[in-house]
């Protein structure tokens, strides 16, 4: 039979389909799949959310043509979502920067001038100059200070969508390097407070469970969390459950009516900062009902309380900061279970229902699913938890409710924060690329710690600042007030997914008294408002490492070159060390603890230290025998990937901190990843629990042994408002979010013009009523006008998310409409990580 | 031109109705079906319409519960007709 090459492709994506849906179809055989017709497959995990798929990468003549769900990845099973489409095609934007451009005027950086192009010799001179210029202030201003009073005035701001080793290169470089801990990740705009309550609760950050739990567990709820677009492959596991096992249950709140109400049996809408109170009910409900599992709590739960009236995390002259009685403060105290009890006590049926808008009788459906001790239940959450001015208390009252049942750390029982980013956990979390942490749960704050990550870097007692830095938020409000000068944005787009760009972000950017770097692939919003732009290489033109939320450790090889002179960021950051010598940025004391150092550049003491550049240069091949290009290691002389991740290792083998232990560097690329902690090249599925977790020895059961007597906090939190409600004039909630189609900040789905067609703009999501009442309609053109801000976009009144009166809903992908103008930069006091959920604004025609 | 292989899932008393659909829409083929409601489906791009659209609207149907990505390649216009 004569075939076309058109017939080829169809026949091999119907063959990889039919193996997905468990069904064969005549004629069409899964050997002729197998026939690649000259492409070469690869496996990768997909650049885009932190469910950490992993994809086949079809590679031909130099260019990546095809992808493939990989049918042998534990995560995704065959399935892409449609966001896998456009993995293809992410690289190959028409805008792809691939040299280095410099604002200049009469051929010399000049930040009013026009962006031109440089080569990265003079990009890297006038970076130096800027960074030495600063360095040298901050060697005056230190004088003789301790390290846990040291300041600087050079930063960072570092990604969740980093490599596992360009989070720590670039840790090592500032913290180690720069001696400046004003290195914070974006996702800390994500993250930040899932990790403020694992620290409180369990004192080890991520999840107990893994994704095995979407088969496992007989009730799921879903806790601001639209899992249907934002996570639709942990959805179609999550589908199948429910349409397949007996008496399966899904329970969704949210504060709009979003895709998972089409499979939900109990929908949920409440009125936004009321989760506070409903998760009190539950606690209140599982007490008065006596369903407390009084064994476990007994052995293995501490009670505790918080402090309230914390603030909004705000300016400090700001009156909502000025009214806190406890601004900032997190610090627990112990209670007994009797006192807690009688603190969720006001927290009735009648109460939450109430103050939420929720019909009682489907809280109290909600109740009973958690204080039945035969079903095991599932709670997945992301940014409504996150993104909240008490985010810490939120993710901390779902660990309450979990605790008292003891339905936690085993299969199916199971409360989990989902991550947005491809290594929130792997890069930002587990290296600690914040402006707190060191790696594997370390803090800059505590000596020790410091002392422990000097040894293993091999560097002079002292050299890291024990001060914790700027934070994200904090970052552009320091640049703003003119106090952080040289800084390095990379690989984020943070002029639009920082929340009150026009009060903060923009004119911290454009302050005179500083230096913006952005490194990205293409020419972003936040590029843009950048004195250097330098272009990176992205994806699988670099062997990359990512870690997913469920603790899975994920490697891929280089599959292809990156356009003209991009480079990835670990090149970047290793190759502009090289700049400094240690006299530039360390003071005489130090270079006198460590006097061979002397002469040399950050680049030896960092990278050449006899452990990064331990492993020489060689071919990196598959089982197959293909050979596949490293252009790090063929550029600096030896195995960088390698070198680095061995290094990083070590803190969590044989680091202060129990239980995050990773495999070795090669194992990963023989495998689709592994969870930590990983023990005698064996992962761990459920942490804390005997039989399960290899920290916890026979007879102990369960033990949260991230904490020094191995008990969790149940930690008591109340309800309280949110920073801005909606008032007479600004009558409306404004939450933000994003859609299926388009990644974050659309950075890299926009680029290809298939989608850009999708979801072209972004529009306002409003209930009919509410655009009805202010004299528009759907299709019409209207302002979202806050304190802050306005943008204009069209009003949608159907489609995919259908608010209640009083809420607007407008996703923030779009660069022309950049709806950070209106949002307010109140955050969550303790994990400082934005609310983008959450503010007043108005609608008015346009 | 672009071709992509799609899962589509529906609960499985849709099934009939959801294939019905799926086949009306341009570029879109249905190849077979599982009776648990997982169908297994190509798209090709069409002139007026971008794949991701023809994704989006399939996702968007009522009756589907899900698509996903399983397969896609990317090939040159004038390669296509080309016998191997």
């Amino acid at each position: 039979m004569k075939l076309t090459r058109r017939e080829f492709i169809k026949s091999n994506a119907i063959a990889a389909t039919a193996v997905a849906a468990g069904v064969t179809i005549p004629g069409i055989s899964p050997v002729l799949a197998k026939s690649k017709d000259a492409i070469r497959w690869d496996k990768a995990p997909c650049r885009f959310c932190g469910t950490g798929c992993s994809v086949l990468v079809g590679t031909k003549d130099g260019r990546v043509v095809a992808t493939q769900g990989d049918p042998d990845a534990p995560v995704n099973r065959g399935l892409n979502c449609i966001k896998g489409y456009f993995l293809s095609k992410i690289m190959y934007g028409d805008d792809r920067l691939t040299t280095p451009l410099l604002r200049m005027k009469n051929g010399k950086y000049d930040k009013e001038g026009d962006f031109a192009e440089v080569s990265w010799d003079q990009a890297f001179d006038v970076m130096e100059e800027k960074w030495k210029a600063a360095i040298k202030k901050d060697l005056e201003r230190n004088k003789g200070l301790p390290p846990e009073e040291l300041t600087s005035s050079v930063g960072m701001f570092g990604s969740g969508q980093w490599t596992i080793w360009e989070g720590y290169a670039a840790s090592k470089l500032y913290k180690g390097g720069f001696r400046s801990n004003h290195l914070d990740p974006n996702a800390r705009h994500c993250m930040a407070s899932a990790v403020g309550a694992f620290m409180r609760g369990f004192g080890a950050d991520e999840p107990m469970g893994c994704y095995d739990d979407l088969e496992h567990a007989d009730v799921f709820v879903l806790w601001g969390a639209n899992m249907a677009e934002m996570h639709p492959i942990l959805w179609s596991r999550l589908t199948d459950t429910r349409l397949t096992k007996e008496g399966c249950e899904v329970h969704v709140l949210s504060t709009f009516e979003h895709r998972c109400f089409e499979l939900g049996d109990n929908n949920m809408v409440f009125t936004p900062q009321t989760d506070l109170a409903i998760l009190n009910y539950i606690a209140n409900y599982i007490i008065q009902n006596k369903a407390y599992n009084e064994d476990f709590i007994g052995k293995h739960v501490n009670f505790t309380k918080t402090p309230t009236d914390i603030g909004y995390g705000l300016r400090p002259e700001h009156p909502l900061e000025q009214q806190a009685k406890n601004p900032g403060k997190g610090k627990l105290s112990k209670i007994s279970f009797e006192e807690y009890a009688k603190s969720v006590e006001p927290y009735t049926l009648e109460y939450a229902s109430e103050l939420s808008g929720v019909p009682a009788d489907q809280l109290e459906r909600l109740a009973k699913v958690y204080a039945d001790p035969d079903k095991k239940v599932s709670s997945y959450w992301t940014m409504g938890f996150n993104q909240h001015t008490r985010g810490v208390w939120a993710n901390g009252l779902t660990y309450n409710v979990h605790l008292l049942m003891g339905k936690i750390s085993e299969p199916g029982n199971s409360p989990f924060s989902l991550t947005g980013q491809p290594s929130a956990c792997g890069t930002a979390r587990e290296v600690g690329t914040f402006s707190h942490r060191l790696p594997a749960d370390l803090v800059v704050k505590k000596k020790e710690h410091r002392d422990y990550a000097e040894q293993v870097w091999k560097l002079p007692a002292g050299t890291i600042p024990g001060k914790v830095g700027y934070h994200a938020v904090l970052q552009n409000r320091m640049l703003k007030d003119g106090k952080l000068n040289a800084y390095w944005v990379m690989c984020n787009n943070n002029m639009q997914a920082a929340a009150n760009m026009n009060e903060e972000t923009l004119p911290g950017y454009r302050n005179p008294d500083n230096f913006i770097v952005v490194s990205d692939p293409y020419p972003t919003v936040t590029a843009q408002a950048a004195d250097l732009i330098l272009p990176t290489a992205m994806w699988t033109e670099k062997e990359g490492a990512y870690g997913n939320a469920e603790r899975r450790t994920q490697f891929w090889r280089q599959q292809v070159k990156a356009p003209g002179e991009a480079r990835s960021d670990v090149w970047q950051l290793v190759e502009f060390s090289k700049r400094f010598k240690a006299e530039e940025v360390w003071p005489e004391e130090l270079l006198a603890k460590k006097p061979e150092y002397r002469g040399k550049t950050l680049y030896d003491i960092l990278y050449r230290n006899g452990q990064v550049d331990e492993f020489p240069k060689q071919k990196v091949t598959d089982a197959a025998g293909n050979v596949y290009d490293n252009d790090e290691m063929e550029d600096f002389g030896f195995y960088l990937q390698k070198g680095l991740f061995e290094e990083y290792r070590i803190f969590g083998t044989q680091g202060p901190k129990k239980g995050h232990d990773l495999g070795e560097f090669d194992s990963y690329h023989k495998t689709r990843g592994l969870r930590w902690p990983v023990v005698d090249g064996k992962e761990t599925l459920w942490r804390y629990r005997e039989g399960y977790d290899p920290f916890v020895a026979a007879g102990e059961d369960v033990k949260f042994y991230g904490k020094p007597d191995g008990r969790a906090s149940i930690i008591f939190a109340p309800y309280e408002p949110p920073a801005e409600s909606p008032d007479e004039e600004y009558d409306l909630w404004l939450s933000t979010g994003r859609v299926l189609e388009h990644w974050h900040s659309g950075s890299m789905t926009r680029r290809v013009p298939e989608l850009y067609r999708a979801f072209p703009d972004a529009v306002i999501f409003m209930h009919p009523d509410d655009a009805k009442a202010r004299g528009l309609r759907r299709g019409l053109s209207a302002k979202v006008v806050s304190r802050r801000g306005d943008i204009t976009a069209r009003i949608e009144t159907r489609g995919r998310n259908r608010p209640p009166r009083g809420l607007i809903f407008v996703p923030w992908f779009d660069a022309s409409r950049l709806i950070n103008k209106v949002t307010l930069d109140a955050t969550d006091p303790l994990s400082k990580e934005t609310d983008y959920k959450k503010c007043a604004v108005k609608v008015v025609k346009a | 031109m672009n071709i992509s292989g799609v899962l589509v899932r529906s609960y499985p008393n849709n099934l009939a109705t959801v294939r019905a659909c799926l086949e009306g829409l341009a570029g879109v083929e249905v190849h077979g079906a599982n009776p648990d409601g997982r169908l297994v489906v190509t798209v090709e791009d069409e002139n007026e319409r971008a794949m991701a659209d023809t994704v989006v609207t399939m996702q968007n149907l009522p009756g589907v519960l899900s698509a996903s990505m399983i397969y896609h390649q990317y090939e040159e216009e004038p390669d296509l007709e080309e016998t191997l």
